[in-house]
């Protein structure tokens, strides 16, 4: 790469670019990342204790997990519930990347696009506000429910997993849309119709011919969905508390509220490495190579 | 069993545009009939009706005298040859050659035995477990034909399916897909702007151009009775001389070309004393000597180019055309150069006037 750059760019800018690059991912990325795995081995001591003779290294923070059965039912409800906010997103995303790519003639999908861009341009919390708004107990969905006869009582969508997975299958789904998307497009038109010429109906057609070629592309889709999912802090926090709390909120309160880093770091890396983990499991169930979700 | 196509009354609109002008054309049972025109003529959405995957605006489509309104596109009884062949990626050739079965539900042991049969139909045996992408493009070609020929269609519709082919293939395939539709005896419904392709296969051959069916003939009818320029300049190599008809009898019609004196030709269709036309005179019918009854016209050669078995001439004549002539190669002389006059004669049968202002 930097002789490329150099054969561009001549020398000079070609070490200023690489250096730039370099301090930016070493100086902000690994670093940092480093710092917190010290961290996360050793106890939380008072500064004065601090490369002192109890500053030592040891697994004890990672233990904690382990001993309190609140924080363990905590950590597999997150991996569940962003489980299940993949699967709902894919579900919800799907139908729509292919309405885009396929179906609708190219104005009405650059307007539809646009029409999903624009209220990303909104701060994600505002957006999550706008939905605790729509949720609420006395608020405009339970109005039209209550009003189209559907339900007898309001429901309290906010004080349960309901709220987060709505919110979040919102919050994520262009992460979703996109990639199936590309993917889809890609497809040459001729296979949809080939398949039909062949007898295959709607569903055959996308089981056996679309689905499969765009795999990569619902791979990215639900993993970029599953990690942001996992490691979402905003929604849980407006639309689930308190009954629905997330693994995130806990290593937020070691860090902020407990004041105990040391402790937060090592929740965070066996969140990730739980989360990396059960990609890799499922990149293997269904046999996609690091190779397609890089096309 | 009846696998006739008729085009009953067919209409095509796109919005303002008009693809297919009012059609009313029959496909007999078992013929080999091909849509021979330029691009964007409307032969790729007549066979996109066929298979359904459009409806006509107005009109019907009738396969073995059912119509197909409403009829969507799987459960018609025809099946499609992609100009890109369109097989499936992921699948093996076996799974390719399978999946119009497998969609109805045949049973994996009779699937077996049908992609067994086919791809020894068309000479791949043994190559089932094979990826699509190791397969050569004249092997693609013949697994698209197994895969399409797999559902057992009444029809077969084939879109420019040897196009991408090199020029040895190609031929080879000609030969092969006529073999392959005597063996099976169903309609094939071939498009092409190859007329090449068209001649050599085809039983019939229906000439479009601009939404309109120019002409349907045997491929002999169509090279020798053109009934419109534009059949006669776009089916084989032509040339047009422009005239206005001054004797029109029932079998001749005389026109006077200016400065190329009066020539004579078939006649082609009904034409007035005064009306304006074209006499066509192919390429192989000029002759460097005069017969008896022989019209002539004089031009200076241009270029001689030598072609092997044959000689093709550029010439211009005093009218500022110019002609391209065919001769074979034992009538060369040193007397054909560039520069050098030459009469050209042709027998009147041999050429063919059609009136109309416009020759393409």
């Amino acid at each position: 790469m930097f002789n490329q750059l150099k054969a561009r760019f001549g020398s000079g800018l070609a070490v200023g670019i690489t250096g730039m690059i370099a301090i930016w991912l070493i100086g902000l990325v690994i670093l940092p990342q480093l710092l917190m795995v010290d961290y996360s081995f050793r106890p939380n001591l008072l500064p004065a204790d601090i490369g002192g003779p109890k500053d030592t290294y040891s697994l004890t923070n990672y233990e904690t997990l382990f001993n309190n059965q609140i924080h363990l039912k905590i950590f597999f409800k997150t991996i569940w519930s962003s489980v299940l906010v993949t699967t709902l997103t894919l579900l919800v995303s799907y139908p729509i990347a292919f309405y885009l790519a396929k179906v609708a003639t190219p104005q009405k999908a650059a307007l539809c696009l646009l029409l999903l861009i624009i209220p990303f341009w909104i701060n994600e919390i505002l957006r999550t506000f706008s939905w605790y708004i729509i949720l609420a107990y006395k608020g405009p969905l339970n109005a039209l429910l209550l009003g189209l006869g559907l339900i007898d009582r309001p429901i309290r969508f906010l004080s349960g997993d309901g709220g987060v997975l709505i919110g979040m299958v919102y919050a994520y789904i262009l992460f979703m849309i996109f990639p199936i998307y590309n993917a889809i497009e890609s497809l040459d038109s001729n296979q949809v119709k080939a398949a039909r010429n062949l007898g295959a109906g709607w569903i055959r057609t996308h089981w056996r011919v679309i689905i499969p070629h765009a795999k990569p592309g619902i791979a990215t889709g639900c993993i970029m969905t599953f990690m942001l999912a996992a490691g979402s802090y905003a929604v849980p926090a407006l639309l689930g508390s308190p009954g629905s709390r997330w693994f995130t909120q806990i290593i937020y309160n070691w860090f902020f509220e407990g004041g105990d880093w040391n402790q937060g770091a090592a929740y965070a890396f066996l969140l990730l490495v739980i989360c990396i983990g059960f990609i890799a499991l499922v990149m293997r169930i269904f046999k996609v190579g690091l190779g397609d979700i890089a096309k | 069993m009846d696998s006739s196509v008729h085009l009953d009354n067919t209409v095509m609109q796109f919005g303002d545009f008009t693809a297919i002008q009012k059609t009313d054309l029959k496909i007999q049972s078992g013929e080999f009939f091909s849509f021979l025109g330029p691009s964007g003529c409307g032969k790729t959405t007549i066979l996109n009706m066929i298979s359904g995957f459009i409806d006509p605006t107005q009109g019907d489509i009738k396969i073995g005298g059912k119509s197909m309104r409403g009829v969507p596109a799987n459960k018609r009884p025809t099946s499609m040859i992609f100009q890109n062949l369109a097989l499936f990626p992921l699948m093996t050739v076996a799974e390719n050659i399978e999946f119009g079965l497998e969609v109805r539900g045949v049973s994996k042991s009779e699937r077996k035995k049908a992609s067994d049969r086919l791809l020894e139909l068309v000479a791949l045996e043994g190559s089932g477990t094979k990826r699509v992408s190791e397969l050569s493009g004249g092997q693609k070609q013949r697994i698209a034909i197994a895969r399409a020929l797999a559902v057992e269609p009444q029809v077969l519709l084939l879109d420019e399916p040897l196009s991408a082919l090199d020029l040895k293939l190609r031929q080879h395939m000609r030969t092969e897909l006529k073999a392959i539709q005597r063996k099976t005896g169903i309609t094939f419904i071939y498009i092409t702007h190859d007329q090449g392709e068209a001649l050599t296969m085809s039983d019939r051959v229906a000439v479009m151009s601009a939404g309109r069916i120019q002409q349907v003939a045997d491929p002999i009818t169509l090279y020798r009775d053109p009934h419109t320029a534009f059949v006669a300049s776009f089916v084989g190599e032509n040339n047009g001389v422009r005239g206005k008809v001054v004797e029109a009898g029932s079998e001749y019609i005389t026109l006077d070309c200016g400065p190329l004196g009066k020539l004579v030709g078939r006649s082609q269709g009904h034409a007035n004393i005064g009306d304006e036309a074209t006499l066509f005179v192919r390429p192989e019918h000029f002759r460097l000597t005069a017969e008896d009854g022989m019209h002539t016209l004089q031009a200076s050669i241009n270029e001689v180019n030598f072609e092997g078995s044959y000689l093709t001439l550029n010439a211009n004549t005093s009218a500022d055309q110019t002609l391209s002539i065919q001769l074979g190669t034992h009538q060369y002389s040193d007397a054909l150069h560039k520069g050098a006059p030459v009469s050209l004669s042709y027998h009147e049968k041999d050429a063919i006037v059609i009136a109309g202002a416009g020759y393409v």
